[in-house]
């Protein structure tokens, strides 16, 4: 007894002696890559080594699931202290009382809010408060252009004085980017495009770009609290009709098959192997553009950067240049308990001493004005070969004046999504901007109504839904033992209930410990509207009569894909695993080299397939056209190939909104090895005096299979198949990186899981996603239960009698 | 009769062959892009053979400072491991009661055991996340290991009641006969009879959890404590793409999966050729 309070004494001592001169951890999140990660800790040991007593653990996670991890943390009370946020995102968090307002720090001595640039400020602000520290800006109106490329064709290098109007103006020479276009086109004998004259790293930011030059804007008044969409603006039909001729009639730009053909799909690599003569992005490729072409190297070409061109009205000849823009920094979480020191790091990494490390590494344009236009940023006398290019990098610094930010209001990620979906066709050239962005903006209005009409929600009643969830796990329960309720068991059956209880005891512990309180409380998230951040409130019903009354139009159109695929996908998959299964069990050479081979997809990274998929259902190349329709696009394949159809032009898979489904078909089959590895295991279960008994009575190679192979097997195949249905209505993670997670072309590839996390991350409606997964749940649970009754089909060696 | 079934057996190695090649694409352009330098892969088809093959981009990501692959690595086998000796300890138990004894709301329970794979688990990783908080076990790799113990998973457990199931009654009445317990029946002439089936639960779940990436990502904080799969993510983000180093560690991160599957294979024998049956 003695012992254990000299011991208690002791510990309270030392707890007490760590708390006096204790040292503070910060946490850190970013989004950053790999090739940022180095100069950011770089950075944070200089903050440390100011900062005596302060430790920082920087942290990162990948922008596709950054907030999804940033929101569970906030709502489990475990977020880091500073986090990296952008103009697009900041407002959920800051509108939602999660983040520190900034302002009150502004006096610290040494520290000025003018010296950051002004347009980037007011985008991290909401209601005259700043709310994220900015740390860099990336305009994204800079072109970068192949110098070898501009003197071939006979044009001047460009100085950023270019202008372009809706019609090439061949007077002006290379002073027109139109002009520049057309000659920096080039087309082999048969019509086919060798070298493209033009494109952003995707269509969408182009069209962006080309709308704000033309001077119109997605959002009327404030964009960080618009309430009225400006889509049908005649102006923004005219630039996305003008983007499509540009990809669709005059080919001066590639379409989004044509840039998926390089590895990079966001056509730096279509610049740096030559076949595009310029480039529109932020300065952001520059580093992997340095590391892919390092002076003096084969391959190497000379190259600059160089302000995209202003659109010039022809009759007044005035000039108005404006185009999308990047752009993010730091803010404090209010959960903090180090508001002041998170405050310090968040100065030091937006500030100079961070971010002068970063612009010489040339990963950012720093938003401090000063250090933008100093040496750290610009190349001067001493920057060396490798650093040297772009050389007019002063190009990021007078581009900022013209930058327009996406509209920031926290809605505007929801209702973009919803338009964007309208767009994808747009730029294939199969249906007219006017009708798109009409259709477009009525359904984003809608939606944006339903959002801003404040709904007067009561707080979510904790107890009663508690109860209510105790009253079901009951109901549950008694519900499970009520057919054995009351029977007499004899000994042998006592001993039975007991050693079966005992042996399914760490699963039935399991459950009730880690799965059934999430599953129930995930029931009655589904009764609430909540955004992670402020409390539950009460929505009743409403969540499911909004799906289910076709309120969501989105709905519906993913059950109904995902129901098709379904249908198409698990069956066939199932033929082909069990193929698969049986010539592996056939007793020749090689089978465990063959069966790791089939296996190897179910290894292979996501992201590796996913580059492999965009090659093979590419139209102009890819391995499927090639097999249905040969190298020359002349030859059919019997059958399949006029199964597609021939348009005229070749399929393109991921591009042709009816035939993605198909493809994301196929895709599933590339996953068959998990399957393929159970029924292998089926089948390695028969006992082969089986088959020599049946051999010995006649039997043939299909009879054994018939009445052997398949009874015995069915197990296996039941269970396949069970899962398999499973899986597939919650197919997500290959469409989500495929798509970048739009479910593009025109939703046609937004499966049910999709809508659902994109209800649940990035529109913070936790609530809405929560129902969505029960009626699918719903779903679920009656088809299998309709396949289990299947159950008796299945032959069970061992049942009991 | 003979000929015939070297038809057969060219006819089946011809499909096997084919249907490799299929398979094999995704592997091979990783492995091709792999040893390619960034210069390379810029400018060369997605199919081409590397023209200088270069071990560079595996010597820099085994060199990367921001993350010791060598500690994500021994972070990964650790809760690929331990998980799956948890799934194959207590899912073969869990599914032996299911299968082969009859107990009060078996039946039942059973359904209820598949309606937990039904909700999608994006719905319960917040109420999770906040269980494993009360627990103190976030940034620990405790929720990746612990509930493989509890049960390892609706799927395991049904996948190995499929295979329990399959075993013929006789032995296990003629143990009981005997007197023999459960615990004898399972241990005894059950488990060693479906090698097959827990081989094939093992592997899959070693090579589930390698490559999981939602649940290490949600729990785990601190860089020194990530998988191997977050640490590849790192050359995958928002704004640019570094294929040569991704690629050259998703090869990496594969190679030992493959290993475990190619080795792992030969349990995938004939458990049951012992039945023999007196």
């Amino acid at each position: 007894m003695k012992s254990i309070l000299k011991l208690s004494a002791t510990a309270a001592l030392l707890a007490l002696a760590a708390f006096s001169n204790a040292v503070i951890t910060l946490r850190m999140v970013v989004w950053d890559g790999d090739e940022a990660l180095s100069v950011l800790r770089k950075a944070i040991t200089g903050f440390e080594k100011a900062h005596p007593g302060v430790e920082v653990q920087l942290e990162q996670a990948d922008y596709s699931v950054y907030f999804q991890k940033l929101l569970a943390q906030y709502a489990g009370n475990t977020a880091p202290d500073v986090a990296m946020l952008d103009p697009g995102n900041f407002q959920r968090y800051a509108k939602r009382g999660a983040l520190l307002p900034l302002n009150q720090f502004f006096s610290t001595p040494g520290f000025n809010i003018a010296d950051y640039y002004k347009p980037i400020v007011d985008a991290h602000s909401m209601n005259d408060t700043l709310y994220v520290l900015p740390r860099d800006i990336a305009p994204m109106g800079l072109i970068y252009y192949n110098k070898r490329l501009f003197k071939e064709a006979g044009l001047d290098l460009p100085d950023g004085s270019w202008t372009w109007d809706f019609k090439p103006r061949p007077e002006l020479g290379s002073k027109d980017w139109l002009t520049c276009l057309s000659k920096l086109t080039k087309f082999d004998a048969n019509g086919k495009v060798t070298q493209w004259a033009f494109s952003a790293w995707d269509n969408p930011p182009f069209a962006d770009t080309m709308a704000y030059s033309y001077g119109a804007r997605y959002v009327k008044g404030d964009p960080a609290a618009f309430t009225e969409l400006n889509l049908t603006d005649p102006k923004i039909v005219r630039a996305y009709d003008f983007v499509s001729e540009l990809i669709n009639k005059r080919h001066w730009v590639p379409s989004k098959s044509e840039l998926d053909s390089a590895v990079q799909s966001q056509a730096v690599d279509l610049f740096i192997a030559q076949k595009l003569a310029m480039f529109q992005c932020g300065i952001w490729q520059v580093p992997h553009i340095r590391e892919a072409m390092k002076p003096g190297s084969p391959g190497f070409f000379d190259w600059d950067i160089v302000m995209f061109p202003g659109y010039q009205d022809a009759q007044t000849g005035k000039v108005n240049i404006a185009f999308p823009t990047g752009g993010s920094g730091y803010g404090i979480l209010k959960s903090t308990p180090h508001p002041k020191e998170a405050w310090e790091l968040t100065r030091w990494m937006a500030g100079a001493p961070a971010m002068k490390i970063m612009a010489e590494a040339g990963l950012a344009q720093p938003a401090i004005q000063s250090l933008a236009t100093s040496d750290a940023w610009l190349p001067g006398p001493n920057t060396s070969i490798d650093q040297a290019y772009p050389h007019n990098r002063l190009a990021t610094h007078l581009a900022v004046p013209y930058v327009v930010f996406s509209p920031t209001a926290d809605y505007w990620a929801e209702v973009n999504s919803i338009v964007g979906a309208k767009l994808d066709n747009v730029f294939r050239g199969t249906v007219d901007a006017k009708t798109a962005l009409s259709q477009g903006n009525r359904e984003g209005q809608k939606r944006l109504d339903d959002i801003l009409r404040q709904e007067n929600l009561k707080p979510f009643p904790w107890p009663v839904g508690v109860g209510i969830i105790c009253l079901l796990l009951a109901a549950i329960i008694y519900w499970i033992f009520k057919p054995d309720l009351g029977k007499r068991l004899s000994r042998r059956q006592k001993a039975d209930a007991k050693a079966g209880l005992g042996f399914a005891a760490p699963w039935i512990i399991g459950t009730l410990v880690f799965t059934a309180g999430p599953m129930l409380l995930s029931l009655l998230m589904s009764f609430t509207d909540w955004d992670f951040i402020t409390p539950a409130k009460t929505r009743g019903l409403e969540n499911y009569t909004e799906a289910l009354s076709g309120k969501d139009d989105r709905f519906w159109h993913s059950l109904q894909i995902t129901f098709i695929y379904t249908l198409v996908s698990v069956p066939l998959g199932l033929v082909i695993a069990m193929s698969l299964a049986l010539l592996l069990n056939a007793k020749i050479r090689g089978v465990p080299v063959y069966r790791t081979l089939f296996y190897l997809p179910s290894l292979a990274s996501i992201v590796a397939s996913s580059l492999i998929f965009k090659r093979i259902f590419q139209p102009d190349g890819g391995l499927l056209n090639l097999i249905l329709y040969g190298p020359s696009g002349q030859w059919r394949l019997p059958f399949l190939a006029n199964l597609v159809g021939p348009h005229g032009k070749l399929p393109d898979w991921m591009g042709d909104e009816h035939l993605t489904l198909p493809a994301l078909t196929m895709m599933s089959f590339w996953g068959v090895g998990a399957s393929m590895v159970i029924l292998l295991a089926g089948l390695k279960a028969i006992p082969d005096f089986y088959y020599e008994a049946a051999t010995i009575d006649g039997a043939g190679p299909m009879s054994k299979f018939k009445v052997i192979t398949l009874p015995m097997v069915s197990p296996a195949i039941f269970f396949t198949l069970v899962t398999g249905l499973i899986g597939s209505f919650q197919v997500f993670t290959q469409v989500f990186v495929m798509t970048a997670g739009t479910g593009a072309p025109n939703n046609s590839t937004r499966v049910y899981m999709l809508h659902l996390y994109d209800a649940a991350f990035n529109n913070l409606r936790m609530g809405y996603a929560a129902a969505l997964a029960w009626i699918l749940f719903a779903i679920i649970f009656v088809v299998s239960m309709v396949q289990y009754r299947l159950n008796k089909v299945v032959y069970y060696e061992g049942a009991e009698k | 009769m003979k000929s015939r079934l070297t038809l057969g057996s060219v006819v089946i190695v011809c499909l096997l062959i084919l249907g490799s090649v299929m398979f094999v694409l995704p592997f091979y352009t990783s492995t091709v892009t792999a040893f390619k330098s960034p210069a390379e892969i810029a400018t060369s088809s997605t199919w081409s053979l590397p023209t200088h093959p270069t071990f560079s981009n595996f010597g820099e990501v085994l060199a990367n400072p921001n993350l010791s692959f060598v500690r994500l690595f021994f972070n990964t086998c650790l809760i690929a491991f331990l998980s799956a000796l948890g799934v194959l300890l207590s899912s073969s138990a869990v599914a032996y009661a299911f299968a082969r004894i009859k107990f009060p709301g078996r039946d039942r329970l059973f359904i209820v055991l598949l309606a937990t794979m039904m909700l999608p688990g994006i719905v319960t990783m917040i109420p999770t996340y906040l269980l494993f908080k009360v627990f103190g076990w976030i940034n620990t790799p405790l929720p990746l290991i612990v509930p493989a113990f509890f049960g390892g998973g609706a799927f395991n457990i049904f996948l190995l009641r499929q295979f329990f199931l399959g075993i013929p009654r006789d032995l296990d009445e003629a143990a009981i006969l005997d007197g023999a317990s459960h615990w004898i029946i399972f241990t005894k002439v059950i488990a060693p009879l479906s090698k097959a089936a827990l081989a094939t639960v093992g592997v899959l779940s070693v090579i589930y959890n390698w490559r999981d990436f939602m649940a290490p990502l949600v729990y785990l904080n601190s860089p020194d404590r990530q998988t191997l799969e977050i640490g590849l993510s790192t050359y995958n983000n928002l704004k640019t793409q570094q294929w040569h180093l991704l690629m050259a560690g998703s090869v990496m991160v594969m190679i030992p999966l493959i290993i475990l599957f190619f080795f792992g294979q030969r349990f995938f024998v004939k458990g049951i050729t012992m039945t023999g049956i007196k």
